[in-house]
């Protein structure tokens, strides 16, 4: 299994379309779907934009979905 | 706010992207369909044939009766064209996890526009009036999304990266390798010098604001390296607040805005050569889309403006020179730096090391297809004699891909402006307004002294 990161935190919003709806006018003269970004995104906790592989004490992970 | 937007989706986004980008990412994908053009294109020529059919774009004309005889004439091909266009593109965006049925009747939109655009930059009588169709779609595409309006999901067909990306990619069948091997270095150089300086700049400024050391160097990142991504790469990288990149954004898209047709007018004043235009384009506009609508609006007055010296060629090669090969590669090195800087004097808590495979996975990816498209065709062209190569290749191989990425352009500048909702922009006034202003002045006045004094001559014989 995978460390705990951003990634696999339930706080973490990180996918293009998301991200593209949130940050009004990124997709003017950038994108979601860029190279650029990684796979940064938003932690909803916090308030913070940041890399996926960031973690910290508010870590919670998300429930497995079926 | 945050937590009421739908989620859903980012239940796809829980496995880390890695490799996945190759089929997941614009980047790549501007890669694939552009050399597959090239090679396509090749392959035709190579065989006694062309692609120049399907590449169609409307004639010159004088009179209505010409431009309407000349559009009946080759509708079939206009058809055909926006058929290939539209696989492409369904085929690749639904892969990325684009909403087909939004795409279509939004590129069939797009398309139609963008034929009526072309149309009007044919028109004998176009530069006389600045109808220039960079500045014409922009315009266009701005006053729709500001005073009309139109049904959000219809921007899914609007993606201003990917048809800059696959342009740029088309582009690079254009330009000679041995050009970019020989004015590369100097690009490089002329644009770290700016680059730097007004990073610089624009974080002190907005250090002496007391302004949060993320938002500053997101904002320095968005003035001094590539736009809106390099603001994004940036505010990841430092882990910065969730309102400091629409901040950045904000100021990005509008001195963006204002500098596509400042850069163009005051080049015209002072009657640039279209190469020096084109340097300092690349050196003072901050995003590649940005940049090539202001680049190409200028290269197209060479030949109908007097005094302008050089070849549209020559504006959009300078261009590309200075900001694709000059500032946008090099925005991994700046948040792997930025990164370290944010976790070892910054005391930010990202709570992650920075690692150096961050270069690597921020690196633009288009990039690559850039170069191979620029190999590429410099090979299988290298045993041409200028003049085959002008009567044979230009006419049935390089001809129609240029006529292709013009397309790709063409759908870009008008998605920037059919995406550009001013009413919609985070708010961006008072203190990271100024530092940002103010490192917009130095950069277009350090611009201009390097471009068009420091090198100018060099600029201004590009590609002679």
């Amino acid at each position: 299994m995978d460390k705990p990161s951003c990634l696999s935190c339930r706080h973490f919003r990180n996918s293009p379309r998301y991200l593209e709806r949130v940050y009004k006018g990124l997709s003017s003269l950038s994108s979601a779907y860029a190279s650029v970004r990684k796979d940064d995104g938003i932690c909803l906790e916090r308030d913070l934009y940041l890399s996926a592989s960031a973690c910290c004490e508010r870590y919670a992970a998300r429930k497995p979905t079926s | 706010m945050v937590k009421n937007v739908m989620v859903e989706e980012d239940e796809e986004a829980l496995r880390s992207m890695g490799w996945r980008e190759i089929w997941l990412k614009e980047d790549w994908w501007a890669i694939w369909l552009g050399l597959g053009i090239v090679v396509v294109a090749y392959l035709f020529f190579a065989n006694g044939s062309s692609i120049k059919w399907i590449a169609i774009t409307p004639g010159k004309w004088s009179t209505l009766d010409q431009l309407l005889g000349d559009f009946r004439s080759h509708i079939s091909q206009y058809v055909a064209q926006f058929i290939m266009w539209l696989v492409v593109l369904s085929l690749s965006m639904r892969i990325m996890g684009h909403k087909i049925g939004e795409l279509i009747p939004s590129f069939v939109f797009i398309y139609l526009i963008s034929i009526a655009i072309f149309m009007i930059g044919a028109w004998e009588q176009a530069h006389q009036y600045n109808l220039e169709p960079p500045l014409v779609a922009l315009l266009l595409g701005m006053l729709i999304s500001n005073l009309i309006g139109l049904p959000r999901w219809m921007d899914t067909g609007f993606r201003v990266e990917y048809y800059i990306k696959v342009g740029i990619v088309l582009l690079g069948a254009t330009l000679p390798f041995t050009l970019v091997i020989w004015a590369g270095p100097v690009a490089i150089f002329q644009a770290s010098i700016v680059s730097i300086a007004t990073f610089l700049v624009i974080f002190l400024i907005g250090r002496r604001f007391h302004l949060d050391r993320r938002l500053c160097a997101t904002l320095g990142a968005g003035g001094a390296v590539c736009g809106v991504s390099g603001a994004i790469a940036i505010a990841g990288a430092v882990g910065a607040k969730k309102e400091h990149a629409p901040i950045a954004i904000t100021m990005v898209i509008g001195w963006a805005i204002v500098m596509i047709f400042f850069l163009p007018l005051v080049s015209r004043a002072l009657q640039l050569p279209t190469g020096v235009a084109g340097a300092w384009i690349g050196t003072s506009e901050f995003a590649d889309a940005a940049g090539f609508a202001a680049a190409q609006a200028y290269g197209n007055l060479a030949g109908h403006v007097p005094g302008i010296e050089g070849t549209a060629d020559q504006a959009v090669w300078a261009f590309t020179l200075m900001k694709v090969v000059g500032r946008d590669i090099w925005i991994g090195i700046w948040a792997f730096v930025l990164a370290i800087v944010a976790t070892t004097r910054w005391e930010t808590e990202t709570g992650s090391k920075p690692q150096a495979a961050e270069i690597w996975w921020r690196f633009p990816k288009f990039v690559i297809g850039f170069a191979l498209a620029s190999i590429l065709v410099t090979l299988v062209t290298s045993g041409y004699s200028f003049e085959d190569f002008n009567k044979i290749v230009k006419p049935e191989f390089v001809g129609p891909v240029k006529a292709l990425r013009t397309w790709a352009f063409i759908f870009c500048f008008f998605s920037i402006g059919l995406t550009t909702r001013f009413r919609e922009l985070a708010s961006a006034t008072g203190k990271p307004f100024w530092a940002f202003t103010v490192g917009v002045g130095f950069n277009v006045a350090l611009g201009f002294i390097l471009s068009a004094l420091v090198f100018g001559t060099y600029w201004a014989s590009l590609a002679h």
